[in-house]
């Protein structure tokens, strides 16, 4: 046996050894039997030398308890498992928290969209108004009633992208949902998604807004 | 150097799932466990069953165990609670006297009693005690000093090395050859020795 492993054992054994190296070994003293008797019979000289009870070599106490403790699961396992049986709500918060962000987002992009009407057209026209696109040119150069040319994409675009996001960020944080509360939320949104659309004018092949 | 890290560090191996490092605790803390018990019950197999029993509790217990006090003070804590909970549970268990008396296989003395309390146990306990103060006659001076006032007084290193004017490394030094002189002496009368308790058995 290594005597520098010895003396620091009785170092140990005292309290007096520097806590990194009693890191160290106590990990060794946990797996080598050798080493476990031998700090056991420090144990028994120090208990002889204060002329304690019942002082024995191989006391059955130990033994006893440790088969006993044998028995039973590791503390870092059943300390685990009392864990995870605390946070079983955290699943549903989270679901409960990822909706409540979705509907307000629902709520929020609601109340920024325009009303049927009016006002998407007001607000469709007020660029092109503004700023005449070179479609409206001609078409005012060839004595047809005024018409507004609405590009497309834009106004596509001004409908489409919070839609994405909507529901890029629904799907993204679905896992934390129920499933039943995803359906809903998902149909919710696509039912809004869909009377908009409907709500949206209609425009011909060249955009002519009526 | 933190006072108790030796503890600590095995505590924090057991809350991580060691069970091994237990044992270590139990062989280092079992005497004083049971002489402490001692002060509530008389009897040494009832100590020995109520340190037992609070072992165990502190084992259930020890992921609560946040290392805020010493690990002996909170294990002392367990163990007085047991003792002071199995001395009420005894006093108000009835005594037992269905005891056939006559048989003398289902009365066996003997077989209750722990070792520590049969004869061969007590010669034993003697025969170590005997062993370990002739071990400590027979070392030099500065050795026996150090292992005393460790052991028997509880200073800390520092202190031995102030009484003893020595270096810290010194004491150290002392104390563990002090204890490897009477480990030695103490294996080559019992490494036999325990077959001859058998033998007594």
């Amino acid at each position: 046996m290594n005597e520098e492993l010895d003396s620091q054992l009785s170092a140990m054994f005292d309290d007096e050894l520097a806590p990194g190296e009693c890191e160290l070994l106590a990990r060794r003293l946990s797996r080598d039997e050798q080493l476990k008797a031998r700090w056991g019979r420090y144990a028994v000289v120090g208990a002889a030398i204060r002329s304690e009870r019942g002082v024995r070599l191989n006391a059955p106490l130990a033994g006893l308890v440790s088969a006993v403790i044998l028995a039973e699961p590791a503390l870092a396992a059943a300390h685990g498992a009392r864990r995870t049986g605390v946070r079983w709500w955290q699943p549903v918060a989270a679901a409960a928290v990822a909706a409540g962000v979705a509907a307000v987002s629902v709520l929020w992009l609601r109340a920024q969209a325009p009303l049927a009407g009016a006002p998407l057209s007001a607000h469709l026209t007020t660029p092109t108004a503004t700023v005449p696109s070179a479609a409206v040119v001609p078409a005012a150069a060839a004595g047809v009633p005024d018409s507004y040319v609405v590009p497309r994409a834009p106004a596509v675009r001004a409908m489409a992208v919070p839609s994405i996001e909507l529901a890029n960020y629904v799907v993204a944080h679905s896992v934390f949902s129920s499933p039943v509360t995803r359906r809903n939320l998902l149909s919710a949104f696509m039912t809004g998604e869909s009377g908009t659309a409907a709500e949206e004018p209609r425009d011909d092949a060249q955009g002519n807004v009526q | 150097m933190s006072a108790d890290a030796s503890d600590l560090s095995l505590v924090r191996r057991v809350q991580r799932g060691d069970k091994g490092a237990f044992d270590a605790l139990v062989l280092k803390y079992q005497h004083k466990l049971v002489k402490l018990v001692m002060r509530y019950v008389r009897n040494p197999a009832e100590a020995e069953d109520i340190a037992q029993e609070a072992f165990i509790k502190a084992y259930r217990a020890l992921p609560q165990f946040r290392g805020d006090s010493a690990f002996y003070t909170w294990l002392y804590r367990i163990a007085i609670n047991t003792a002071k909970n199995a001395v009420v549970s005894r006093d108000r268990s009835p005594v037992e006297y269905d005891l056939d008396r006559n048989n003398e296989d289902s009365y066996d003395m003997q077989g209750r009693m722990k070792d520590s309390e049969t004869p061969e146990g007590l010669v034993l306990t003697d025969e170590i005690r005997s062993t370990v103060n002739a071990a400590i006659d027979a070392l030099p001076e500065d050795l026996r000093t150090a292992i005393v006032l460790r052991e028997l007084e509880g200073l800390s290193y520092e202190e031995i090395a102030a009484a003893m004017a020595c270096p810290v490394g010194t004491v150290r030094s002392r104390i563990f050859r002090a204890r490897e002189a009477i480990d030695r002496r103490l294996r080559e009368v019992f490494e036999g020795g325990l077959g001859r308790a058998e033998e007594l058995g």
